[in-house]
């Protein structure tokens, strides 16, 4: 291995040299070649990416002429550099492969694996090769696939959950384009049919800690309100815990609702719910696949601490035209997609909206029946194959939420993203995506009407360029590559107000800032039975001008101020992120898994809530506010039994945080121009041990998880500097699923969960102020609150091909979970003290239905 | 305010329920307050008790040692009236001083500092009915009152009907206001005075004018005598103090203007 990549190294380098000569990024190869020593590949594309990112942006910083418009001009010449550059390493490598290839004697075959009713490319699809046990891959995200072996002939079997396995008998002489058409396979009922072995991919890949949801999991587990959310879904996975009853905030082995990278189609998303965290921005029915890690994370991802949630969302049918939906008790949805052209190219719109405020509006009363409450998204994409080689995507999402009570107040919040991604397909070994992403986030608050009446807004902005790099070098190598630059806008507010407005126009500088980072993994079977995936992630953040710039000392007060001009760059940080993951594997149906993650945060959530709001600000790592860290590492034990039908593991982590944020008592976070002064950095730690067995074929369906974890942080300004639980310290998380397809008609499901209460704060002793009673703190999070659990059930009825009814009970047996606690003092007898629990959610029914034609 | 949306979807359910809390060892609490008003002004020095203890039991600090001095060196030393209660005898607040409080109990000495602001005076009061939903009743009270030019001016409003009890509205809210995004304009406060408020009452409304940490002490008594707090509230602490070596309570020395009307 290590020679193929040395011969591919040398050739690749002279070509390369050639190809750019002209371009300072020669030198960092040239140096290799110069020095005669063995310059490992991944080392010197790190070099390359290295040179560029840092040397770019010093050398472009004299571009004087371009004065006014110097940052812009910047980022601009920045991005064209870096798809140039790429473009052309690309193209050098792809030229080369041919040689290489035949120098091996080998040949590739790689293709596109589809569903074959709709043209929706399949994510995650294993390809074995028969009577080559180890042999085998999946398809990326974009159902691409790519096989490198020696001249031959070769029985391809191709297989993916809820669809029948494929087969294929290929005689290699040549490179060939392979692609499958996996037919849907109707839900067994009854009765197990063994239909030949079952992927083991979680036993052998060396994916640790990573979930991957079932999208008809997701519709078959009951919800509340029968709302079908992924990030509710995903809550019932080990390791990853509610941030509060009904709320689609999440925390991730201890980490806090701002550490979850939650991509959507590529773009990173930065407020994902609606209605205040009740429900989430991703509608149900245009989502195709979802993948959830909390440990061992790729160096592709970056830019959050403890997870990523990879949301793709489907493509459109490109065969025939197709409408599904579904009409809830909160919202409906309608989702129609169909081909543009047939087999090539499709669309997909997909829409909701809530219509509760369509009740006020019947209400008599005027002012009532003006106000306004709801939400609606709005998802659509296109995408069209051109040729065998390329693929284009353009999608976009829309979403607000609109909460007004005319000449009152109004509330308006929502993200907007737009997508151009560009997949093209080298030789038939490398496949590469890139993609230029805006995405926006936006909040206004509106009060009073007419000449008094003010607005206030805040949002951050992102122009967002990615490119992606796969390359299949052969069935033991692969190399993944790639560099991320996002330029951020961030608006932390403004007041406009009308003339007799008792508010004066107001606005906090924006912020600027440049967010960097370049990748390299290398995934080798070292032997038949060690798997390695190890990479680097090099990322830099830098704040950017123009800027008033302030140091702060200990005790929040302003000790020096300083204004920079436009496109200087006032503080940069660089991060080495490693990122390694190993699997030994015992025998087919066991291994052990080990993995240590690097992972860096340079943008942070301030809140006056511990999960997300819409007012949340968004703020850049600064002279005063550096980036969080976190390192983890994981070993687990994976087993799987009677062929596959049930998997199962046990995990333990360890996961260290540095440079966590709080806020001084009393923070008044919105429209402060010092907001930095207010903030308390501490760290944080979290271990646990996480069980998982999951039933993934059959009648019936289901997991269950648990979790014993242990999370704690600690801050010198808090609790006397001495370490204090988290509030997501939860020290046991049970979740029980499962489902049951009864019948043809009747499918059923339960979802059983428990967890130890959070860790709160409550008073120790009380004392009279303005002779009322004020409750008397001394240590935080020092309680907790009840134990939570709660059953939910659901019943599906299939009325027919087209549509079915589904009922669900929410808190079956009527739980009186805790909400809050509150402690106070009797209304009707003061002189006593009580402490009252609310109780929000009692047993709700509800009824959807839901139909396609 | 973003909590009440699921409250309002599905009805909530209240219950008292028992909670075993630890009992804190007894820590200092000392309340002292300068206005521009005609004295005495008091310091009350006392200790903190178990939370479920009846109240009015507080353990109050007798033959403890309290001076009030302001920046030109005229003060006095305060007397115990009544068990942990402290009184002045010659002190009037003058706005444009800064005051010093020291006690001395214990064999403990807390000391905290305080200046009084420029009076602001009310301009204008007024009453409208409330109107906002049909059916409504009530009023709102207008408190219009010039905010001076200068950034930092802070404000407490304190309301009282003369039909009700003292405290009894505005009691667990602070009513408080900021420049901060007003500076130097006309400012008009509204309180809402809901269905037990009848035309006749006379509304009496004090303005205190306040210094940054009188406010922000205000402030932050006000987020942990809240009651509505929802789970995803931040951790709640006790208030932000000018008191030295770890007290508990506040000194504040504030100007008062107050204006009554009769509600039509």
């Amino acid at each position: 291995m290590r020679l193929a990549l040395q011969i591919f190294h040398r050739s690749n380098a002279r070509r390369v040299n050639t190809v750019l000569s002209g371009l300072e990024l020669f030198r960092a190869v040239d140096r290799a070649e110069d020095s005669g020593e063995t310059y490992p590949l991944n080392k010197t594309l790190f070099h390359i990416v290295e040179r560029l990112l840092i040397k770019s942006s010093k050398s472009s910083r004299n571009l004087k002429f371009l004065a006014g418009t110097k940052v812009h001009a910047e980022a601009f010449i920045y991005y064209m550099r870096l798809i140039v550059v790429s473009f052309i390493v690309v193209s050098a490598v792809s030229i080369l492969l041919p040689d290489y290839a035949a120098a091996q004697h080998t040949f590739s075959f790689s293709g596109t694996i589809k569903n074959a009713e709709t043209g929706e490319a399949l994510i995650g699809a294993s390809i074995f090769v028969e009577n080559l046990q180890t042999v085998g891959t999946t398809t990326n995200a974009y159902g691409f696939y790519s096989i490198t072996l020696p001249q031959g002939t070769y029985v391809l079997r191709i297989q993916f959950i809820g669809f029948k396995t494929g087969e294929d008998t290929i005689v290699l002489d040549r490179n060939r384009s392979v692609n499958f058409d996996l037919t849907p396979e109707p839900i067994k009922v009854g009765e197990v049919v063994v239909s030949g072995e079952r992927p083991n991919t979680n036993v052998t890949s060396t994916e640790i800690s990573v979930n991957k949801l079932e999208v008809r999991d997701v519709n078959a587990v009951p919800v509340l309100l029968g709302e079908k959310d992924i990030l509710k879904t995903i809550q019932l996975l080990p390791g990853i815990e509610s941030a509060g009853e009904g709320n689609t905030g999440f925390y991730a082995r201890g980490g806090g609702v701002d550490q979850n990278l939650i991509v959507l189609d590529e773009a990173p998303v930065y407020n994902s719910s609606h209605l205040l965290g009740f429900l989430s921005i991703f509608n149900s029915d245009a989502i195709k696949d979802v993948k959830v890690m909390t440990g061992g994370i790729p160096a592709e991802y970056g830019g959050r601490l403890s997870s990523v949630v990879d949301i793709r969302s489907n493509d459109g049918n490109d065969k025939e035209f197709g409408a599904t939906g579904g009409i809830g008790l909160l919202a409906s949805r309608l989702t129609v997609d169909g081909p543009i052209v047939k087999n090539q190219g499709s669309f997909i719109v997909s829409g909701r909206r809530t219509y509760a405020d369509l009740f006020l509006r019947l209400s008599s009363d005027t002012t009532i029946n003006r106000a306004r409450l709801y939400f609606y998204d709005l998802n659509a994409k296109v995408n069209y194959t051109l040729g065998g080689k390329d693929r284009v995507f353009l999608s976009g999402y829309f979403g607000r939420d609109n909460f007004n009570y005319p000449n009152f107040f109004g509330y308006n919040w929502g993200n907007t993203t737009a997508t151009a991604r560009w997949n093209h397909i080298f030789g038939d070994q490398f496949f590469s995506n890139t993609s230029l992403i805006y995405s926006d986030y936006e909040y206004s608050n509106t009060v009073g009407a007419g000449t008094s009446q003010y607005d206030i807004t805040s949002g951050i902005r992102d122009m967002n360029f990615k490119t992606d790099f796969q390359y299949y070098i052969n069935t033991e190598n692969t190399v993944r590559f790639g560099v991320n630059s996002i330029y951020h806008t961030f608006l932390p507010g403004s007041i406009t107000s009308g003339p007799t407005s008792s508010a004066n126009n107001l606005t906090i500088e924006h912020k600027y800032a440049l967010e960097n980072a370049a990748y390299i993994s290398h995934e080798s079977e070292l032997l038949p039975q060690l798997k390695l995936n190890y990479g680097l992630r090099f990322s830099t953040f830098s704040l950017i001008g123009p800027a008033n710039i302030y140091s702060y000392d200990v005790n929040g007060d302003i000790t020096d101020s300083a204004a920079y001009g436009s496109g200087s760059f006032i503080k940069t940080y660089t991060s080495l992120e490693p990122r390694i993951a190993a699997t030994i594997l015992l025998n087919e149906e066991s291994s052990i898994k080990t993995s240590y993650t690097r992972t860096a945060q340079y943008l942070h959530l301030l809140s006056n809530s511990t999960t997300t709001n819409p007012s949340d600000l968004w703020i850049p790592s600064s002279n005063n506010v550096g980036p969080q860290y976190a390192d983890q590492v994981d070993l687990g034990y994976f087993r799987n039994f009677s062929n596959n039908e049930y998997e199962s593991s046990l995990e333990i982590y360890y996961k260290n945080m540095q440079h966590l944020i709080d806020y001084r008592n009393g923070a008044d976070l919105q429209l402060n121009p010092t907001v930095e002064s207010l903030l308390l950095f501490g760290r944080g730690w979290s271990y646990g041990a996480e069980f998982l067995v999951k039933k993934k074929y059959g009648a019936v369906t289901g997991w269950i998880g648990y979790t014993l974890s242990k999370t704690q942080e600690q801050f010198p300004e808090i609790n006397n500097g001495t370490p204090f639980s988290a509030r997501q310290d939860r020290t046991h998380d049970i979740s029980i699923v499962v489902i049951y397809n009864y019948s043809n008609t009747w499918t059923f499901s339960a979802t059983w969960v428990y967890n130890t209460g959070n860790a709160v704060t409550f008073p120790s002793g009380n004392y009279m102020i303005e002779g009322r009673l004020v409750p008397y703190y001394t240590e935080r999070n020092g309680y907790r609150m009840p134990a939570y659990h709660r059953l939910d059930l659901s019943a599906t009825y299939t009325i027919n091909a087209k549509s079915n009814l589904n009922f669900s009970l929410y808190n079956a047996y009527n739980r009186a979970n805790a909400y809050s606690i509150n402690f106070r003092q009797n209304r009707t007898d003061p002189t006593k003290t009580e402490a009252v629990q609310i109780t929000i959610f009692p047993i709700i029914p509800s009824v959807t239905y839901n139909f396609n034609f | 305010m973003f909590y009440f949306l699921p409250l309002l979807i599905f009805s909530s359910c209240q219950k008292v329920v028992t909670i075993d809390l630890n009992n804190a060892a007894p820590h200092m609490v000392i309340e002292g307050v300068v206005t521009d008003q005609a004295g005495p002004d008091s310091v009350l020095v006392s200790k903190t008790g178990d939370y479920f203890t009846p109240a009015l039991t507080f353990p109050q600090v007798s033959n403890a040692f309290v001076t009030i001095f302001d920046d030109r060196g005229n003060g006095d030393t305060l007397k115990e009236a009544s068990s942990g209660l402290y009184y002045s005898s010659a002190l009037q607040g003058v706005p444009g001083r800064t005051y010093t409080l020291k006690v001395t109990a214990e064999g403990k000495e807390y000391d905290a500092l305080s200046t009084m602001p420029y009076k602001v005076m009310i301009d204008s009061l007024y009453a409208t009915p409330l109107r906002e939903f049909d059916g409504d009743r009530g009023f709102t009270v207008y408190v219009a009152f010039k905010d001076p030019p200068e950034q930092g001016n802070y404000y407490r409003i304190k309301p009282h009907v003369n039909s009700l009890p003292p405290d009894s509205i505005g009691g667990g809210r602070y009513l408080l206001y900021s420049d901060k995004l007003t500076n130097g304009n006309e400012a008009v406060y509204q309180i809402r005075l809901g269905r037990n408020v009848n035309a006749g009452d006379t509304v009496t409304v004090e303005l205190l004018s306040l210094d940054k940490a009188t406010y922000d002490y205000f402030n932050t008594l006000k987020d942990v005598l809240s009651s509505d707090r929802s789970p995803t509230s931040l951790s709640p602490a006790n208030p932000t103090t000018n008191l030295s070596n770890g007290s508990l309570g506040y000194f504040a020395a504030f100007a008062i203007d107050s204006k009554r009307i009769i509600l039509k």
